[in-house]
């Protein structure tokens, strides 16, 4: 007896357990290696008869021997008592290629899947959600966010009246809703307005009489520029990744000053220059300022003690920049294939 | 508006390229859409902002970059030029009717003009910024306009009827011939330039072919005014049209331009064609007194959140016009200079510094939040509203507002009692939807028209209508539509399911179940309609769509199931709050009991009675299967109903069972007339 039986005996066995398909043949094969007149116990009878400086080495070495027979023929029995339960639950083996059996899910519509993602994040920051009606008065949209009597906005071009005794409208945007709020509340506040509005735009790829917006707005006493800054690039990095870059170009609104239009760098061409930013670079992605004292003055809040700031942007453009959409009616269409995309 | 590089470069020393000068422009609010190298030069086009009429002038912008660069504007001096004491005085007879229609009119006359082709360089310009060359006179005319920001018009001054300007109103149809040809019917909503007889021109707006300077033209009578901006808007509007003059003085033009330009203009016609200024006619005030504010730095610190050296301030406040004097503790008197109409308040300086330093060098800062953590809003309602339809494997749909009178019609709504637009774009677009049925019907026929078999769509949105009293109401509502096969996998294979009003039931009572709505019930109202009650209160329903507005809707050969209800009324109700009930001790035992009944046997009577008689060891009751067709007798049909019975104290037996299960069989043969069904 030497090592060489050793290395014979396990190489038999290892093609011996590939073979074998069923427990009965396992344990025939269990009994015939590690039975009380095994394979094994065959070799380790033969251990007093080796000369004295070899027993020690080969005694190790069958025992080694045992030990990996032991853990592979267990291995073995897992094996195939696994596969025998699955035969045994069903008459046939399942072809997991097939498709999966589930309920189908719903889709919530692309523009309140962003208009979410968006309160969402601002909501993370400690932001709360408030809402406002369709319906508005020309105080709330216009002239309590000093907008002038005379400014083009309120021209019958620019905003939808309606044929009531009270002279209402649909509000032309989100803003009325700062308006009442403040009116409601006094500072500290921190409110995004998500919500329909309305502007009598002839409907074609980029327009439409109906669209989303979601308002922010924030009012303390030591509200500054830079905090408006701060703000919109969380936001902006939150929805458009972390890599964008932003610029705040200064601007015109009404209702705040000093005003800004907010660019994101190009997430198509990475301001790089392409057809969507118009070979610019960059793409305009919402308005912003420092709330106008006069709108202060308007809610009754100290002018001289509170400053803010406000923003608002179009959901249906941030959701044609993030899925690559190029035409806004599609929102409107509610074709089942469009929906169910995203 | 379009802008050159060179024609800026007369008013400013630019040291830098135009691609740079254009970002400049760009991050100071002049917002520059295109650039394009052209003839030697570069143009510019830049959009201007509704708050500064001052930048629609080459001077503007020239004196913008001169505070962006830090450089000083040069204007050369305008000599108001002597009339020409020679000739007999003109008569000119100058009226304005309304100084708030005009508050200013300024005539110049200028005798003995050779009218002929521009030179090369003044129509070179012209063509650059977009403009048609026409003659020396009516080109020197709109060269002032885009230099100063002026619109002025020249007139053939023999043309105009009894030597006269007046400023009116249009009377009613009275008409005009523009200068492009067209003719145009006025109104009094329309103020107009009138010689003795007739219009000569849309006040602000176009001049009249009539009395158009041609090439014959002797004599002009140069206008230089300013016209109420709003009228001026309005007249337009009416009218249809725009141009370069409206533009301008819809935003408005100041008073020290009207003159600066009219000189400009008359400089350039002395030169270039020769003319002999003879006489110049004021109607109103060509100066107002000027503002001053009070700048405290400290503002401009506290909004901006940065210090901007006061020698910086200074800078940039100087440059762009403004006059300084200062005052007390750092502060500054600021003399606003004319052109600058949007300034009023200290907050408006404080834009023009922050916006000249540049937004891009102000600090980034995250604000302290103070969260304010609100009950339950109807908005966290509506979520679990959306995900549960969602979970239901509804999707959702974003339908307009707006809609037609006919839909509503087509739908048996009275339009009388919906809310409609004063100025509708369309009339498809007319009134805003009291329901949410009609567009969802569209969108129902619009998905079927894309060979869709299966349409299972939900919206949530505002519906609108006139409350008795005539107020405006706007209300939450959620519109389901189920229409079509749905067919699915299934562990056996393809399943196809026909969608039917119990689909819509099924969602109604998965939604209350989720918002926690008790007390709700379904009351058939009819063929094919159910009333939903939340108590007493009828809070929506289930339709199937009447064959009518099937057909209009254009969907053939299908039956279109509609939920609407009013959620404002469900989230007013508030449901119980949830207690746990803690769970059986003791076993139940089940009995099913399948029997044949009469179609029109009110199964909630039919389960009502049984749980009355079982009681108190029968504790509930539920139908399992039901089934109508082959085998089952025409007016009746199958229904299985499982019963489940239980003791809280004990262990029921068979025996316990048996003859109050019995009893329970025995009513429905005797009260409801079944007949047993073997169970297969």
């Amino acid at each position: 007896m030497s090592s060489i039986d050793i290395a014979a005996v396990k190489n038999e066995i290892e093609s011996r357990l590939e073979s074998v398909d069923s427990l009965d043949a396992l344990e025939e094969l269990r009994v015939k290696y590690l039975g009380r007149k095994g394979v094994l116990a065959q070799l380790t009878s033969c251990i007093p008869s080796l000369p004295v400086q070899e027993r020690v080495t080969f005694g190790k070495e069958v025992n080694a021997l045992k030990q990996g027979i032991i853990l592979r023929i267990e291995h073995k029995q897992k094996l195939l008592s696994a596969s025998n339960k699955t035969a045994a639950g069903s008459s046939e083996g399942i072809d997991i290629d097939l498709p999966g059996i589930a309920q189908e899910l719903g889709q919530l519509h692309p523009i309140s899947q962003i208009t979410e993602e968006i309160c969402g994040i601002f909501t993370r920051m400690g932001f709360s959600v408030v809402e406002g009606p369709e319906i508005e008065t020309e105080y709330n949209n216009f002239s309590g966010l000093n907008i002038p009597l005379d400014h083009p906005s309120r021209d019958a071009f620019d905003t939808f009246y309606l044929n009531h005794k009270a002279p209402l409208l649909l509000r032309s945007h989100t803003s009325p809703v700062q308006v009442r709020v403040m009116k409601k509340q006094n500072p500290p506040l921190a409110v995004v307005v998500p919500g329909r509005v309305y502007r009598p735009d002839a409907t074609d790829a980029s327009h439409s009489c109906m669209f989303h917006q979601v308002e922010g707005f924030m009012v303390d006493e030591d509200i500054r520029f830079s905090d408006l800054k701060g703000i919109l690039e969380v936001f902006a990095k939150a929805v458009f990744g972390p890599e964008i870059k932003m610029r705040f170009r200064p601007h015109f609104f009404p209702f705040t000053e000093p005003s800004a239009e907010v660019d994101i760098s190009c997430i198509i061409c990475k301001g790089k220059g392409c057809s969507v930013c118009g070979r610019k670079g960059w793409l305009e992605i919402l308005g912003s300022g420092m709330i106008h004292p006069n709108v202060f003055k308007n809610v009754g809040y100290d002018p001289k003690k509170y400053t803010g700031f406000a923003f608002g942007m179009g959901v249906e453009r941030i959701a044609m920049l993030k899925y690559g959409i190029d035409d806004i009616r599609v929102f409107f269409e509610n074709d089942l294939r469009f929906l169910k995309q995203f | 508006m379009k802008v050159t590089y060179n024609w800026l470069k007369d008013f400013v020393d630019i040291t830098i390229a135009p691609q740079l000068l254009a970002e400049k422009l760009t991050m100071a609010g002049l917002e520059v859409v295109s650039t394009e190298a052209q003839e030697e030069d570069f143009v510019f086009e830049i959009e201007i902002t509704s708050n500064r009429p001052d930048w629609l002038s080459v001077i503007g912008i020239a004196r913008e970059i001169a505070a962006i660069t830090s450089k000083k504007l040069k204007i050369p001096a305008l000599p108001r030029p002597h009339t020409l004491r020679s000739q007999a005085k003109q008569a000119l007879v100058m009226r304005v009717e309304n100084k708030k229609d005009c508050p200013l009119y300024t005539a110049r006359i200028i005798r003995n003009v050779k009218v002929a082709p521009s030179p090369g360089w003044l129509r070179q310009r012209l063509e650059l910024v977009g403009c048609r060359s026409v003659n020396n006179i009516v080109d020197i005319t709109n060269y002032a306009l885009f230099e100063w920001g002026e619109p002025l018009h020249a007139f053939d001054f023999d043309a105009l009827q009894e030597n006269s300007i007046i400023i009116r109103r249009a009377r009613d149809k009275e008409r005009i011939i523009t200068i492009d040809g067209q003719e145009r019917i006025l109104s009094p909503e329309i103020l107009v330039i009138a010689d003795g007889k007739k219009p000569v021109a849309v006040a602000g707006v176009m001049g009249g072919e009539a009395t158009e300077v041609r090439s014959s033209s002797k004599n002009i009578l140069l206008e230089a005014a300013i016209f109420n901006p709003g009228l001026t808007r309005r007249s337009r509007q009416r009218l249809g049209m725009q141009s370069e003059a409206s533009y301008r003085f819809e935003r408005g033009v100041t008073a020290d331009v009207v003159e600066k330009a009219s000189l400009r203009a008359t400089q350039l016609i002395q030169e270039i064609a020769c003319g002999e200024y003879v006489l110049e006619k004021y109607s109103g005030a060509p100066w107002r007194s000027r503002k001053s504010i009070i700048l405290d730095p400290l503002q401009a610190r506290k909004i901006s959140g940065v210090k901007i050296p006061q020698s910086r301030i200074k800078t940039i406040l100087s440059n762009l016009g403004f006059g300084l004097r200062p005052v007390a503790k750092k502060k500054l008197l600021v003399q606003v200079p004319f052109w600058r109409q949007d300034v009023v308040s200290a907050i408006d300086l404080v834009e023009e510094l922050t916006r000249i330093y540049g937004y891009g060098r102000l600090p980034t800062s995250i604000p302290r939040v103070s969260p304010r953590v609100n009950e339950t809003t109807p908005r966290d309602l509506v979520s679990i509203v959306k995900n549960t339809l969602l979970g239901l494997g509804l999707n959702e749909v974003i339908t307009h507002s707006l809609i037609s009178r006919q839909l509503l019609a087509d739908f048996g709504i009275n339009p009388e009692s919906s809310v409609e637009l004063k100025n509708p774009l369309s009339k498809e677009q007319a009134v805003l939807r009291p329901s949410l049925l009609p567009s969802l019907a569209r969108c129902v026929s619009y998905n079927l028209n894309q060979r869709q078999a299966y349409v299972n769509i939900f919206e949530i949105a505002k519906v609108f209508s006139l409350s008795p009293d005539g107020s405006a109401l706007e209300e939450l509502c959620l519109g389901v539509s189920l229409c079509g096969e749905k067919s699915f996998l299934s562990g056996k294979g393809l399943v196809r399911e026909e969608a039917s009003p119990l689909h819509l039931k099924g969602i109604a009572e998965a939604l209350f179940k989720k918002l926690g709505t008790g007390d709700y019930h379904f009351v058939s109202a009819g063929p094919g309609e159910t009333g939903v009650y939340l108590g007493r209160e009828e809070i929506g329903r289930v339709v199937n769509l009447p064959k009518e507005a099937l057909e209009k809707a254009e969907i053939k050969n299908k039956d279109v199931f509609m939920l609407e209800l009013a959620l404002d009324k469900i989230f007013a109700v508030k449901g119980p709050v949830k207690k746990f009930i803690p769970l059986p001790r003791y076993p139940g035992i089940v009995r099913d009991i399948s029997f044949i009944c009469r179609e029109n046997i009110s199964t909630k009577e039919l389960l009502k009675a049984m749980e009355e008689k079982g009681s108190p060891l029968l504790e509930g009751v539920a139908i399992t299967d039901y089934y109508k067709g082959k085998q089952i007798p025409q007016g009746y049909r199958s229904l299985t109903v499982s019963c489940l019975y239980r003791c809280g104290e004990r262990t029921l037996t068979e025996a316990e069972v048996n003859p109050v299960h019995e009893a329970v069989f025995r009513l429905l043969k005797d009260k409801f007339g079944v007949s047993p069904r073997v169970n297969s």
